[in-house]
């Protein structure tokens, strides 16, 4: 079996499990305030950012901060727990698959689940920003290439910390550590994106993207850059590692007993 | 004999240590946050115990919150993973007292937290500051105050993980849930009355005036969500 069709078959065991439902609620959420309060918009002049600009940094900082890594932590409680209810995981892993294709396979789709949250972000994005226009009589939407290349390097950023969210729920067996540490690490990403060594917090990477996209944008604010180096080195030695060790990991209890 | 039984079978799962582990991490951040930054608290007219509130109790009230939404989803969940309700619903048992004692064990161990989390304010004021007279009553009564106001949110959890056979959906609820406090700008009185957010409030940000008004808010909501829960109870007994 290649691994588009694991993937396939992947997707097709999580297809009623109403997660769609936990991924777009948080957005409307966080855009109905957006729009009522968008008249705040008109404040940050003193910064020197535009109100429009505004209006899609403050929407994206609100996701990045908590819900995007949150929905992430949800999304693998989904794909372990599916798997073990009913002692699912027995048979894959007595099936001809190698289980770390399986690993893989389940880890793709929690990037999908990520996507389909992100996707709908934009949309939403769109939607809010028309209606926030006609309400302040000022246009709000941004052209394609600035949300889309804002939305697609939040993305990119996250999936290293998809990766360690993923190892954490494949190493530690128990829910309650499992969620909790995933839920811990996020509280603290806001102290650490501002130290030195923020490069080796994946947590912070998708927080620290929009950030710098406020601060280039923002006349006054300053400069916050992203640099290159050593970030990309460290994320994809960071992803490779935590893929790595849940390769190795999944399904490991299982084979012992 | 139920609370006791509700004790026992959280034993293997990791709730306790889990909120020994949360407690003393909420515990650490007034510690960490004085012990670095001493000057710029200590110089602040303002009392103690007020200025340590203010400064963390936004982060430890997130934390609370957390466990609360953790705790309730995994006392359910073993309920729901292996099939135990049935069997629980076997017994001579009421549905009702099973679901009263699983919010007394959660709520015991959140007070254990904020119990962990006043010793370490106490802490901060008897090492750096120095404590006023009515300090005693001024700690107590906050931290009264604050375990009130998360039995809302504890009761509301439980309410919707023991509706939820899916851990992931009582999960994503209870996420949400927080995400809506961080989103919606605070403001009005009736927008601090969200279960979620009741948690973070502070009784000296409230006032005498509000937090009276906070205090019946959280008392109605927990009658509220308590009878919501059995009718809720009573309606899955007859449709199942």
């Amino acid at each position: 079996m290649n691994l588009l069709t694991m993937v396939d078959i992947e997707r097709r065991k999580i297809h009623r499990s109403k997660i769609i439902w936990i991924l777009m609620i948080p957005i409307v959420i966080l855009w109905i305030p957006m729009i009522i309060n968008a008249d705040v918009n008109f404040n940050m002049q003193a910064e020197g950012i535009l109100p429009e600009d505004n209006f899609l940094v403050q929407g994206f900082l609100g996701l990045s901060w908590f819900m995007f890594p949150a929905s992430l932590v949800i999304g693998t409680v989904l794909l372990n727990q599916t798997e073990r209810s009913g002692n699912g995981i027995l048979k894959m892993l007595s099936l001809p698959i190698s289980p770390a294709k399986l690993c893989m396979a389940k880890f793709i789709v929690l990037l999908l689940l990520a996507a389909v949250q992100m996707i709908a972000m934009v949309v939403c994005y769109y939607l809010s920003a028309a209606a926030a226009s006609s309400l302040e009589d000022y246009s709000f939407t941004l052209g394609p290439s600035d949300v889309l290349g804002l939305a697609g390097s939040v993305y990119l950023a996250s999936i290293p910390m998809a990766a360690v969210f993923w190892m954490i729920a494949v190493c530690i067996r128990t829910p309650v550590f499992s969620v909790g540490i995933g839920l811990a690490t996020i509280v603290p990403s806001v102290l650490v994106m501002n130290t030195k060594v923020w490069f080796a917090y994946p947590m912070c990477y998708a927080f620290r993207v929009v950030t710098g996209q406020m601060h280039k944008l923002a006349a006054h604010m300053g400069d916050f850059p992203c640099d290159l180096l050593p970030w990309i080195p460290a994320a994809v030695i960071i992803t490779l590692v935590c893929l790595a060790v849940s390769c190795n990991q999944l399904g490991k209890a299982e084979r012992r007993g | 004999m139920s609370v006791s039984l509700e004790y026992g079978k959280l034993k293997r799962t990791g709730f306790y240590p889990a909120f020994v582990g949360g407690g003393l991490l909420a515990a650490a951040i007034p510690i960490a946050n004085t012990a670095l930054r001493q000057d710029v608290f200590t110089s602040v007219k303002e009392s103690p115990f007020v200025v340590l509130m203010d400064a963390n109790w936004q982060m430890m009230a997130m934390l609370n919150v957390f466990m609360i939404v953790i705790g309730a989803c995994i006392v359910y969940h073993i309920e729901y993973a292996d099939n135990a309700l049935q069997k629980m619903e076997a017994l001579p048992a009421k549905g009702e007292s099973m679901f009263f004692s699983k919010c007394f064990v959660l709520a015991a161990a959140s007070v254990f937290m904020i119990a962990l989390e006043t010793a370490a304010l106490a802490f901060c004021v008897r090492c750096w500051f120095s404590p006023p007279e009515d300090f005693a009553a001024q700690l107590f009564s906050s931290m009264g105050f604050a375990t009130a106001l998360s039995v809302p949110a504890v009761i509301l959890m439980m309410g919707i993980s023991s509706a939820c056979r899916n851990m992931w959906i009582s999960l994503g609820i209870g996420v949400i849930g927080i995400f809506a406090t961080v989103v919606i700008p605070p403001g009005s009185l009736i927008l601090s009355m969200f279960p979620f957010t009741l948690p973070f409030q502070t009784f000296s940000g409230a006032g005498e005036g509000e937090a009276g008004e906070l205090l019946l808010g959280a008392l109605v909501e927990m009658a509220v969500f308590c009878a919501a829960e059995l009718v809720y109870l009573r309606i899955r007994r007859n449709v199942q």
